[in-house]
């Protein structure tokens, strides 16, 4: 590697001395470094088992995580709630730490923080994912907290009332937020009525009001047992005889439960249309573009992988280099796949979406620029240099990505939940290299086609209709906010 | 090049040595060979207390602009490269300080040091007009969306303007407001760079899977060149008398979903041994689902929703202990206000129970855990410590500090300062309608209250930006794209769009 003492190298159109800059530079320049050898990393496999109940267990040691990710998931799908009680299933697995056979709500919580542990639990459509984290010098009692969660919650009704009051408060916070807002419009809109996705994960106003302890109570007879249930361990286990605290803690709990019916095939209305919410006041249109995809089980996932990052994965990707590095118009436009549900026999799909939000005042232009991207990118396609970025990033970030236990532990149980086997994500990494730039690019085209996407914009109605009508994006609708 | 090495032995394996190059570049190494990763942090020692009346958000939209190109990094460049390596870069600014901090894959980590030198010691080569107004318009849509367009979402501002008196350099926030955005200068920003953004004004630190002496050589043939500027200004004073004397009060109607009792108390610098007390007390009182404002307000009474206590730790000026709660229903703020006096008096009396004095400091000794799990969050701490406090080891002892605090020290710092004639309160009325825009004189509404209170604005956003679900999920966490594969943000708490006071940013948490 040579020294040079003077910018001899300096790169093209370097603005030495230029009116206005600051010059030459006064330090000692020196030339780009190489790389140096790569270091190995992988993956981490789990070794996969079963407690004579019938829990599956993933575990994975991580020397130097000091803090256990416990993920549990239970086979509890949203579509199995009862029609008119969306919802049940969130107050269930918040109503699972609200007191068991052991200790009341209060004396929970306390036992909990004095393992220094938290708790937290969600209802998804795969299922309901109770999330245990605590250093590892206290996994034995925080394992029996939440086999105690598991096994023996007593659901008590003034609790169960408080949550559902709770939740009742939450959602008129959720509706007067943006991307929530979106949100819930976008898949009112995707999803056909009947489908338990066109509605709120956790509920809406009118079945949360319905929700008591009985029914609590029911899902949770149906849908928590050991039998179909996975727990995932993953952090630096030294020291620890694993096998003995679960064997102690969650080898307690029993119970039978059915498995989940087969899913039905995710299906949505991409027709392209605008729907605007209206949202008098405000200062930003919250923009969510989306349609429905591949999920993980599909042969294009790494493909779909790389062109969604180079449309809108980060700050260099095509819509921000447009919409905010030259326009200023936004703080960020993402483009993701997110897996909504997903099973082994190819019934599930993935929400392929953009969304960011844009100053008031030009959102007719935002919007018709984001379109001229998605445009330039179905004729011209993606180019080696991109495709070579986003393979190199994807790949070199996962060390980082995976660097924590929860990170491990969540990316496992989000495994198990899609029914994808315990190697998948070790896998992608290998597949995601052999994926060439045309199959990225027609991934991406395929993946965000002009004409058949859903866009919700939440904002001023009044200030954005003319404009975004103006962009010729589709038909407009506007609803009221609330 | 003259440095001395100051092997330190402390919690855990984990070792940290300090070093100084002639230029006044103070360097921090520590080395963990578990993963195949390396973190560079680069903190400088300004932030938006060093600001100039009629310049506020400056620091901030400098960070932006350190990200637009230097001499042999044109354009996005840095953002290319780190990304193109498998690295993963940011930016903060605070109060106090700025940082800047890529994590890399090991191999690459030399790439990393050539290119945060570029910058310092380049950049006023590449500065321009153009990326100046364009980062303008980035920087006040990141107000927008991240304050302006949030119920409560300007809540911390108006705090924060509240409980530290006009001219005060912690009066206004590090995003600025929109005027003195409109009104920085290219020579604004000139001037700052030349004052600020000198080797004698940060600290560098790099944790992770590293030879120490290469990467020292590294450093020093990458950094040793670039000049000092010698000549650092003070921020002006930010010492204030220990309590407020009075209860300052503000009464915000405004289209917000419910009502919210939010309240500020002043608390003892961060460093000292009364701040870490002082943290134990906000941890019993309101940190978490067994604390005594949750189990009364949420638990008991049923007036909330959300209950608890964030603690904004500051160096420079008098440390905030943040209340929050949003009311459940019709509750009205002076029931809600009667029962937090009566715990608050209560505990002044009587102190923590053995019991909480245990689940506090179990809880904060896990919150330092997650913070040192990962290579960028032992860097970040080591560059706090060595900038604000000036040794990095103390990152090190920082929980056994806590872990030494005892019940009198809490009940007697609770008792001196967590009443009512020693807090700012800001309550908020819905009115049903929506904001008028002129109605706006700090600025907008709050985003999170507790939670991202001291918001540090970052450069770009992360996961959390690209929300697609309405309910639950975490999204964006599929490889598909923004992804922000920091460990600090590989994880976000499953809930609702109420923010719950208890999860205070961990970098001013600890």
């Amino acid at each position: 590697m040579s020294e040079s003492n003077t910018p001899a190298g300096a790169p093209a159109g370097a603005p030495a001395g230029a009116p206005g800059s600051g010059g030459m530079p006064a330090m000692t320049l020196h030339p780009r470094p190489e790389s140096g050898p790569p270091r190995p990393w992988a993956f981490p496999a789990p070794e996969r088992g079963a407690l004579p109940n019938g829990l599956t267990v993933l575990r994975c040691h991580r020397p130097g995580q000091r803090v256990i990710a416990v993920e549990l998931s239970l086979a509890s799908p949203l579509a199995a709630e009862p029609d008119g009680l969306e919802g049940v299933a969130t107050i269930m697995a918040r109503g699972l730490s609200e007191g068991t056979d052991r200790h009341t709500a209060e004396e929970f919580a306390a036992e909990l923080e004095r393992c220094g542990a938290t708790l937290d639990a969600a209802a998804d459509h795969p299922g309901v994912r109770v999330s245990l984290e605590v250093p590892a010098s206290r996994l034995t009692p925080a394992l029996g907290l939440l086999a105690d969660a598991l096994r023996a919650p007593a659901f008590p009704e003034p609790e169960i009332e408080r949550l559902v009051a709770n939740r009742l408060d939450e959602i008129q916070h959720e509706l007067a937020s943006p991307p929530r807002r979106a949100a819930m419009a976008l898949y009112a809109q995707l999803f056909p009525a009947a489908s338990r996705m066109s509605r709120p994960r956790q509920g809406t106003e009118e079945s949360v009001a319905r929700i008591d302890a009985a029914a609590v109570r029911a899902f949770y007879q149906a849908h928590a047992g050991p039998g179909t249930a996975t727990a995932v361990v993953v952090g630096d286990l030294t020291g620890t005889d694993l096998d003995g605290a679960l064997a102690r803690t969650l080898g307690t709990w029993t119970g039978a439960v059915r498995p989940p019916e087969p899913m039905a095939p995710v299906t949505g209305d991409d027709t392209g249309r605008v729907v605007i919410v209206d949202r008098p006041g405000s200062v930003q249109t919250q923009m969510l573009i989306a349609r429905l995809g591949p999920d993980r089980h599909h042969p294009v996932w790494p493909a779909q992988v790389l062109g969604v990052y180079c449309l809108g994965g980060t700050l260099t990707s095509r819509l921000d280099r447009v919409l905010r590095e030259e326009k200023g118009y936004t703080y960020g436009i993402r483009a993701q796949a997110h897996v909504l549900r997903s099973d082994a026999r190819g019934s599930g799909a993935a929400l392929l979406a953009i969304s960011g939000s844009v100053a008031t005042d030009v959102t007719g232009p935002a919007v018709a620029d984001l379109w001229r991207v998605l445009r330039t990118l179905a004729e011209e396609g993606l180019t080696d240099q991109e495709r070579d970025v986003a393979v190199q990033n994807l790949v070199g970030v996962a060390p980082l990505r995976f660097e924590t236990a929860s990170a491990v532990a969540d990316a496992l149980a989000d495994q198990v939940e899609q029914e994808l086997p315990d190697d998948f994500q070790g896998r992608l990494y290998a597949r995601l290299a052999g994926t060439g730039t045309a199959a990225a690019s027609e991934a991406a085209v395929r993946a965000f086609p002009p004409d058949r996407l859903v866009t919700v914009l939440v904002g001023d109605a009044g200030q954005i209709l003319g404009p975004v009508k103006e962009a010729g994006i589709g038909e407009v609708t506007v609803l009221p906010g609330t | 090049m003259g440095h001395t090495a100051t092997p330190q032995e402390a919690s855990g394996r984990l070792t940290v040595t300090e070093h100084r190059l002639a230029n006044g570049l103070r360097v921090v190494l520590s080395e963990d060979h578990q993963t195949p990763v390396a973190a560079v942090c680069l903190w400088y020692d300004v932030g938006s207390r060093h600001e100039v009346p009629g310049r506020t958000g400056l620091a901030h939209l400098f960070e932006h602009l350190m990200f637009q190109g230097s001499y042999q990094v044109p354009g996005n460049g840095h953002f290319e490269m780190i990304q193109a390596a498998g690295g993963s870069p940011n930016g903060t600014t605070s109060f106090e300080r700025t940082n800047y901090y890529e994590t890399m894959p090991a191999h690459e980590l030399e790439l990393a040091l050539w290119l945060e030198a570029d910058r310092m010691g380049t950049l006023l080569t590449r500065l321009d007009l153009a990326s100046l107004d364009n980062q303008r318009d980035v920087v006040k849509n990141e107000r927008r969306q991240r304050y302006d367009n949030v119920p409560y979402g300007t809540a911390f501002e108006r705090m924060v303007a509240l409980v530290f008196p006009e001219g005060h350099p912690y009066h206004h926030t590090p995003i600025g407001s929109m005027a003195d955005l409109d009104a920085a200068s290219l020579e604004d920003a000139r001037q700052f760079f030349r004052t600020y953004y000198a080797p004698d004004n940060a600290v560098l630190s790099v944790v992770g899977d590293i030879d120490p002496e290469q990467t020292l050589a590294w450093i020093e043939r990458y950094f040793g060149s670039i000049p000092p500027y010698r000549a650092k200004p003070e921020p002006r004073d930010g010492s204030l008398p220990e309590t407020i004397g009075e209860e300052l009060r503000r009464v915000i109607e405004e289209a917000v979903p419910s009502r919210a009792l939010m309240a500020a108390y002043r608390l003892p610098q961060d460093g000292t041994r009364a701040a870490d007390a002082a943290d134990v007390a906000l941890t019993v009182l309101g940190g978490g689902e067994s604390s005594r404002l949750y189990n009364r307000l949420v638990r008991r009474d049923r007036t909330a929703v959300v209950a608890g206590f964030g603690m904004l730790r500051l160096s420079g000026a008098p440390s905030l202990g943040w209340l929050d709660v949003k009311a459940s229903g019709e509750a009205e703020i002076a029931v809600i206000e009667r029962a937090v006096d009566e715990e608050l008096a209560r505990f002044a009396a009587e102190g923590p129970t053995p019991e909480e004095m245990e689940r506090a400091q179990a809880q904060l000794e896990r919150e330092w855990l997650d913070r040192l799990a990962t290579v960028h969050g032992r860097a970040d701490e080591f560059c706090r410590y060595a900038v604000q406090f000036g040794d990095p080891a103390l990152a090190l002892t920082a929980v056994d500090r806590v872990l030494r605090v005892t019940a009198e020290e809490v009940r007697r710092v609770a008792a001196d300062l967590l009443h009512p004639r020693n807090r700012g309160v800001l309550v908020y009325e819905p009115t049903g309608e929506p904001p008028e825009a002129e109605a706006e004189e700090t600025g907008g509404p709050a985003g999170p209250p507790v939670p991202d209170v001291p918001a540090d604005p970052d450069i770009a956003p992360g996961t959390d930006a690209a929300e697609v679900g309405e309910g639950p999920e975490e999204p964006g966490r599929s490889e598909g794209g923004g992804e922000s594969p920091t460990g600090s943000e590989v994880r976000q708490a499953a809930g609702p769009a109420v923010d719950a006071a208890t999860a205070a940013p961990e970098e001013e948490r600890q």
